[in-house]
């Protein structure tokens, strides 16, 4: 449900929700990143830091210098401004790819799965290499960078993708750096060695985290994903991954980031196409 | 210059953390008391920071010393405090007297040999502990292997420099933090917290429980999250398009972000509060959230201790956390 108006929850003494809805969907995450973006073009006192989730904003703030109650009565007046936002900046990043790498395989055996792209492609009814059309096909958007460093969540922006995937019965207990993954229809991501239950992509030559900070990139902060940013993954073979990972240790990597903005109303009209489409 | 001669289960370098990097997942982490590591470095001259998580001064680093085992030598001459927990802090064997400030000499040892009350002390060291910060802070982030040494607990045969002092031992040596305003670091423990944010998704019979049992601290807890054995909590019934987007399990919500003391309750087992290492998100719905003044005291509970969780309103819990806010600037003003 996409709330008429957003719900205020406090989060103790130092923390207030702003929640845009209860579930998944692209306008509703469009809201929080509106709200965002206006406290940071025009901040409020007092507001220490804000952390956008798919459907909610949590904002950080010092009660010795505002009290929860009156910053409630600020971001209300923010309210119409984060909702009438239909166009947002997003830059696009773009990222290559190994779809269905010998880690990701070997990751999967380990825990007594099968080889994940297989069984994706099984019962989404098509084929490894129809996965990775469907999922190189489309740009995914950002929603929301967290859990833990550079883990970050992602929405097909195709409204057409219907790849879905369950989550494993029981989680992992490892899952290698790196790994790209899918569960319903979001991409996540594992920027370091930890358990997980979604299904495994492929992996990236390239560090979307990294603690070093040994590329130009991550001179500002570790972490490369910000929330409302679009990806683009682009399939690449064993020869191409091992080679970008070298020039990605070394520093050398060249990120391609190109700057652009997105617009709600185009995704908007888009999705109403392929549900007339599908009568 | 102090020499680690036992790191103990887990001694790490803290300040008071590395707030600014929540958008990133980037824990806060720093002193899981943080009010207790503010009142050692003021003790020692040094500086205390400004406000845990919601200040941009992560002040000077000390040591974040949990259970018992932990032994130190100094190589050179400093001035010490240890406040927090309770740990039978010794120097030469001798107890060695808390929230004080002490001189220690060359070839003295610190040791801590028991958890007596509380589970972690904190010890700061006159012109802090310096090693290299990382965005902005030395706190340790053992899971994500960043701050602090190497982004480890203390390990024997480590070697922690100094920083310069900022005052003279002699102006500082017997300084003491008055017994009126030391938190009661003693079980069984009362937590405040203020209800929400989705305490609507429980049973309203299951919120009355959460708030009237004496919950046990189990022994799976740490920096991340502090879990409390007791009874089973309730969920009302969801709309079938959540059952599908968020997850099977009653307690599943749709990922949104997660507080420092935020409450989560998977399947209604066990709510675990997050402590400093906080993951940024969870799935799990969240009954309460601990206020800023007792996440300290959530920190020093020692596995079986029982704790009771009471409900205060948002506004309430603002003047307890400015009030003890008022107590370190106190100090500042005192300490000149």
């Amino acid at each position: 449900m996409l709330y008429d108006h957003p719900i205020y929850r406090p989060l103790g003494d130092m923390f207030v929700d702003v929640e845009f809805g209860d579930e998944l969907h692209l306008a509703l995450n469009f809201r929080v990143i509106g709200l965002n973006l206006s406290l940071a073009e025009y901040p409020i006192p007092g507001v220490t830091e804000t952390v956008p989730s798919n459907r909610a904003l949590m904002i950080a703030y010092d009660s010795s210098v505002i009290r929860q109650k009156a910053l409630i009565d600020a971001l209300r007046e923010r309210e119409e401004e984060a909702t009438k936002l239909r166009r947002a900046p997003s830059r696009l990043v773009t990222i290559p790819f190994w779809y269905n790498d010998p880690w990701s395989d070997e990751c999967a055996k380990a825990h007594g799965a099968p080889n994940n792209m297989e069984y994706l492609a099984e019962i989404n009814g098509t084929t490894i290499d129809g996965v990775i059309a469907a999922h190189s096909g489309t740009e995914w958007w950002v929603t929301s960078v967290g859990f833990q460093p550079g883990c970050y969540q992602a929405l097909p922006l195709d409204p057409a993708f219907a790849i879905t995937a369950p989550k494993y019965p029981r989680p992992r207990q490892w899952t290698p750096e790196r790994i790209l993954c899918l569960a319903g229809k979001i991409t996540s991501f594992y920027p370091v060695r930890s358990p997980g239950g979604y299904q495994l992509l492929g992996r990236t030559p390239v560090d979307l985290y990294d603690p070093l900070q040994r590329n130009e990139v991550f001179r500002d902060s570790p972490v490369l994903p910000i929330a409302g940013e679009r990806h683009r993954y682009v399939p690449i073979d064993a020869a191409d991954y091992h080679e970008i990972r070298c020039q990605v240790e070394d520093g050398a990597y060249c990120y391609d980031i190109a700057e652009g903005e997105y617009s709600l109303d185009d995704y908007l009209a888009r999705l109403e196409a392929v549900h007339v489409e599908a009568g | 210059m102090f020499e680690v001669l036992s790191g103990g289960p887990q001694t790490t370098v803290q300040d008071l953390g590395r707030p600014g990097y929540l958008h990133t997942g980037m824990p806060p982490s720093g002193a899981f008391d943080s009010f207790s590591l503010r009142v050692a470095n003021l003790l020692v001259g040094n500086n205390p920071g400004g406000r845990y998580l919601v200040g941009r001064d992560p002040g000077d680093a000390g040591l974040e010393v949990l259970l018992m085992g932990c032994r130190l030598r100094a190589a050179t001459e400093h001035v010490i405090a240890v406040t927090g927990g309770d740990l039978d802090p010794t120097l030469n064997g001798q107890p060695l007297p808390m929230w004080q400030a002490i001189r220690v000499r060359e070839g003295d040892e610190i040791a801590f040999r028991s958890p007596r009350s509380g589970v972690r002390a904190y010890l700061a060291i006159a012109g802090g502990i310096d090693v290299p910060p990382f965005l902005g802070s030395r706190a340790t982030n053992v899971r994500a292997a960043v701050g602090g040494v190497e982004g480890r607990g203390l390990k024997t045969g480590d070697e922690l420099r100094i920083g310069e002092p900022r005052k003279a031992a002699s102006e500082l040596e017997g300084r003491a933090w008055p017994a009126a305003s030391r938190p009661a670091i003693v079980a069984p423990w009362t937590v405040r917290v203020v209800l929400g944010p989705q305490d609507h998704l429980f049973q309203p019979e299951s919120v009355e429980t959460f708030l009237t049992t004496d919950w046990k601290l189990s022994p799976i807890s740490d920096r991340m999250g502090c879990r409390y054995i007791g009874p089973k909590l309730e969920f009302l019934p969801r709309p079938d398009y959540l059952v599908e987007q968020a997850g099977s399990d009653p307690s599943n919500i749709v990922d949104d972000g997660t507080p420092l003391g935020g409450i989560q309750v998977p399947s209604g087992l066990e709510p675990i509060v997050m402590g400093a290492d906080v993951p940024s998100f969870g799935g799990y719905a969240k009954i309460a959230t601990v206020i800023s003044s007792d996440i300290g005291v959530v920190g020093q509970g020692k596995p079986g201790d029982i704790v009771r969780f009471r409900a205060v309103a948002a506004a309430e819990a603002e003047e307890i956390g400015l009030a003890q806010e008022a107590l370190v600037q106190e100090g500042v003003r005192v300490s000149g």
